[in-house]
């Protein structure tokens, strides 16, 4: 099920890990002093380091040791967390990202700055050393014990409780070399006093053969400080053995009084690190494949059912085939519920990575910024999420660039010191929004007016409605190499914004006031989305209208159907609303229904209303996307499977909201 | 748009031969690669699509996926016909701006899978011909006939543009 | 009969390439992502040997040991704990708190079996 591959395993839980770390750090970065987050970076670090190690990452595994070592002092409290600190392993999260992705090969430099920068972030008596983890084994003479080895051993008392088998040592010591083996029973109690579990016998055992000191002492390793032993060479076994049996150790003498306290886990810690197998990562194709499958199930899951109300089975079977398709058409369509579901992720994911950006934002321009999210419960199918990244990454850093101003100027001008950048989701008519809007000095017109101008994109002075000169920002050639700063200059302009977004089929707004700040509005179709619809039959065609966006449902009563015919506004109660008849616009070529209904629909604030043969019902369903060939027909934003395995056309609102404002803008220019 | 020159290139291999499906479009033969066949399936309950170029009119669920069906026929200027019992759609893979997309073909018959030859195959005529040239890639003499290759890059790619539209392309 | 270990480490990766490593060599593999639920897995079922992280969410290991050490079923069962550092202290600590011997990470899948093999007597 889960992949077999430990190495790709690695690099999905190490991009968490580094998630996890980064929103501690940046937790942390307002409150310096918080034990929790500290331990939880210390552990974030150290696991990051560990792994890292374990496969094969070794650039990683160093790099990561010094920031560690760092934070492992910050921990035992040798000094401080500084906000430079805090900084400094902020920066190295995206170096440990690098190392994670690639083979480390080229990113040498950047490491080596950043660990300098570490250096100078701490104080002189938190120097970073690279610690080089070696055992210190002594190495001993290669001749020593060439004849053997006579040893004398008592385990500690608590050895067997503690899952030492001393049969098993007694084995691997077997295997080393020809064994006599000893037991000293000497230090055992009376059989009152006789603790079962307590390991009083010793042992004497003497080795014949070439064997190495380590190799004996490597079989004693995990009790080797805690026993007694003896180890001779065997040519002074005779001196030895009249020394008579050692001393018996006092119990539990080498043990150091440790308290019996299990450290409780902070709260920060419990939410950075969510407990594993709460979630299985899949990757998307896969999904899609289960749910194209559901979406055959349901096809023959149709077939069967006609079959047992066919008649053509006896009747005795009948009734039970009939039961069974019941059932399964009931698990087919809790199937399908359960899958809908499964390609939406909140968009907290992807609010969450602007926290940092705006951290750095504050940092590189010297404005006080704070971010405001709302809405991040909102979910969007997952590419949908992953392609709005840059766009609004891009929104977000021309807002703090150009938009916010600093302390000074927001204090002059009567504002608090700290600007404001707020980032919203919302649902809506079938659609995702989402809101960038900051609380600076808003778009200044004369300034984008005399830079289109300067650009050659309006002649000096040609007339321009104030939504006409915003729009100008998105223009291919508005924004000049010139005028870039360090911040906003980087990768994408705003007319790139502007494409990203319609290729997601959606649109990008501006609403700006000078000197109180600007807006941006982007609404994005929710491709792969679940959303809810009305069905609706237009002639023999099955029809999705996105739930939200239905205002309300009306009868279209013959008088009225007469009376309109060959007009398209309709009185509603105290306004006038256009309409459009689906039998025209679709060509049916049917005659209509004798009683229509009329779906009013609203899109940004305007109303349309859609003249329909029935309503049948509200229903779940996942957009698809219809295929290349069929790209040029707007009045569809998607198509969607019906539970008899049919397909029905999604209407797309913004389209027909449109379609049904330019006819009214034409009725107004005629009549 | 700018590879249609490289797609509509007949995959020959290196003998010379091709091998294809072969299926009845109205009153002409034609031959797909048989690389680029997916799947033959009985007819699927169509949904028609308003606005959609007649080329591809409608779409089908064709395992949970929404695939659109092309009519061939209004590729080459045939009449409209109903289907018959030896109907199949044709499910191939193509791609439609960069994209491998499923498209299903109505078909009246199909055939068979057969080897061609390069041979026997001759560039459509410059001239008399009926149809669009750029939707020929080669004809192939058959004993029983002559067989077209189409060029499907042409046909997807500038089709649904030219050909005609409903009311509601834009 | 196959030998039943328990592994108990934060990091899916690590519980994967250990349940590689062990599961190849025929023992019987039940997993756990952190101190607390080691001990929940330990209360409920004898394991012939158990191998711990130490730093982890929840329940870090050694309290995990001290713990499962309190836990009449798994009297003498070997612990084997997962340090990245030789830190002596740490090992003390360890052992004193129950656990059987340790394993330096990063470790190679033989060095993991050769510690099964030597703690197991098998």
């Amino acid at each position: 099920m889960s992949d077999q591959d430990p190495i790709a395993a690695f690099r999905v839980e190490a991009g968490d890990l580094l998630d996890q770390i980064e929103q501690a750090l940046l937790d942390l970065s307002n409150r310096l002093d918080d034990r929790g987050l500290i331990d939880a970076v210390f552990r974030g670090l150290h696991t990051l380091k560990g792994s890292g190690a374990m496969f094969g990452f070794d650039a990683l595994a160093t790099f990561t040791h010094h920031c560690e070592t760092a934070f492992d002092r910050v921990r035992k409290g040798f000094f401080p967390a500084t906000a430079e600190l805090v900084h400094v392993i902020l920066s190295a999260m995206d170096h440990m990202r690098a190392l994670v992705d690639g083979d480390g090969s080229g990113l040498e430099a950047t490491g080596a700055a950043i660990l300098g920068r570490l250096q100078a972030a701490l104080p002189e008596s938190g120097t970073v050393t690279a610690a080089p983890e070696t055992e210190d084994a002594a190495p001993e003479a290669a001749s020593e014990g060439a004849g053997g080895w006579h040893l004398r051993f008592r385990l500690p008392p608590s050895a067997l409780a503690n899952g030492t088998n001393p049969l098993s040592l007694l084995d691997e010591l077997r295997e080393l070399g020809e064994c006599r083996v000893v037991a000293l029973c000497d230090a055992l109690p009376p059989l009152p006093d006789l603790i079962p579990t307590e390991c009083l016998i010793g042992w004497d055992v003497t080795l014949t053969g070439a064997i190495a000191r380590e190799a004996i002492e490597d079989v004693f390793i995990f009790v080797m400080d805690d026993m007694d032993m003896e180890l001779t060479p065997l040519a002074s076994v005779a001196i030895e053995s009249a020394a008579g049996p050692a001393p018996q150790p006092e119990p539990g003498s080498s043990l150091p009084a440790a308290p019996v306290v299990a450290t409780p886990a902070t709260d920060a810690a419990a939410r950075q690190a969510p407990r594993a197998g709460e979630s299985v990562r899949v990757p998307a194709e896969r999904l899609d494949v289960l749910m194209d499958r559901v979406g055959e199930l349901v096809i023959v899951q149709s077939r069967l059912s006609q079959l047992a109300n066919s008649g053509l089975i006896g009747a005795s079977g009948e009734v039970a085939l009939r039961s069974i398709s019941e059932e399964i058409e009931r698990l087919v369509s809790e199937m399908r519920d359960t899958m809908m579901v499964l390609r939406m992720v909140p968009v907290a994911n992807l609010f969450g990575r602007f926290r940092r950006l705006i951290h750095d934002l504050a940092r590189d321009t010297g404005k006080a910024i704070e971010l405001l999210t709302e809405g991040e419960a909102t979910e969007v199918d997952k590419t949908v999420t992953e392609q709005l990244a840059d766009p609004i990454v891009h929104l977000i850093r021309n807002a703090c660039d150009h938009g916010l101003e600093t302390p000074e100027e927001r204090l002059a001008a009567g504002k608090p010191a700290t600007g404001r950048v707020m980032l919203t989701a919302a649902h809506a008519g079938g659609e995702v929004l989402i809101t960038i809007t900051d609380d600076g000095r808003g778009i200044n017109r004369e300034r984008v007016r005399a830079k289109a101008e300067s650009n050659g994109l309006i002649q000096p002075g040609q007339a321009l409605s104030d939504h006409e000169l915003l729009q100008m920002i998105f223009h291919p050639g508005f924004s000049t190499a010139a005028q870039v700063t360090n911040l906003s200059g980087r990768g994408v302009g705003m007319d790139v914004v502007k494409r990203t977004i319609e290729g997601l089929r959606g649109t990008i707004d501006i609403a700006s006031q000078e000197g109180k700040g600007s807006t941006f509005t982007l609404r994005i179709p929710l491709t792969l989305a679940i959303i809810e619809g009305l069905l609706v039959r237009v002639a023999n065609g099955c029809y999705v209208i996105p739930l939200a966006a239905v205002e309300e449902c009306i009868e279209l009563t013959a008088e009225e159907d007469r009376r309109t015919r060959g007009r398209s506004m309709i009185q509603l109660r105290d306004a006038l609303v256009p309409f459009l008849r689906l039998h025209d616009l679709f060509d049916t070529g049917a005659e209509p229904d004798e009683h229509q209904k009329i779906v009013v629909i609203s899109a940004a604030g305007e109303r349309v209303g859609l003249v329909v043969d029935q309503i049948i019902g509200s229903h779940q369903t996942v957009i698809k996307s219809m295929s290349g060939v069929h790209r040029d027909v707007h009045s569809f934003s998607g198509a969607t499977i019906l539970g008899d395995g049919s397909v029905a056309l999604i209407l797309d609102i913004m389209q027909l909201v449109a379609t049904g404002q330019q006819r009214e803008a034409r009725l107004r220019a005629v009549g | 748009m700018t590879d249609t020159t490289t797609t509509s290139k007949t995959p020959w291999d290196d003998h010379g031969n091709l091998e294809v499906l072969t299926f009845d479009v109205g009153s002409e033969r034609l031959a797909i690669e048989a690389t680029d066949i997916r799947e033959i399936v009985d007819l699927l309950p169509e949904t028609r699509v308003p606005g959609a170029p007649p080329l591809v009119a409608s779409i089908v669920n064709y395992r949970g996926k929404i695939i659109p069906i092309a009519d061939l026929r209004i590729a080459f200027g045939m009449p409209i016909a109903a289907a018959t019992p030896d109907s199949r759609i044709v499910v191939i893979e193509t791609p439609i701006d960069g994209e491998a997309t499923h498209i299903g073909l109505r078909t009246d018959k199909v055939h068979e899978v057969a080897v061609l030859s390069r041979q026997d195959s001759s560039d459509p005529p410059q001239v008399g011909l009926r149809w669009r040239r750029e939707f020929v890639r080669e004809f192939v003499r058959q004993a029983d006939g002559v067989i077209v290759l189409p060029c499907l890059a042409a046909i997807f790619e500038t089709a649904p543009r030219q050909l005609g539209s409903g009311p509601l392309a834009a | 009969m196959t030998a039943s270990i328990l592994t108990v480490d934060d990091s899916s990766s690590l519980r994967l390439a250990t349940r590689i490593a062990l599961t190849g060599a025929g023992y019987t593999v039940t997993e756990a992502c952190d101190g607390l639920e080691g001990l929940g897995k330990a209360q409920g079922q004898k394991f012939d040997m158990i191998i711990t992280d130490l730093n982890m969410p929840n329940m870090d290991g050694l309290s995990m040991i001290r713990e499962i050490r309190k836990l009449p079923v798994q009297m003498g069962t070997p612990i084997i704990f997962l340090t990245t550092e030789s830190d002596d202290a740490l090992k003390q600590e360890a052992r004193a708190a129950g656990a059987t011997g340790w394993l330096v990470k990063p470790f190679q899948p033989d060095q993991l079996l050769r510690i099964a093999k030597k703690v197991l007597g098998r």
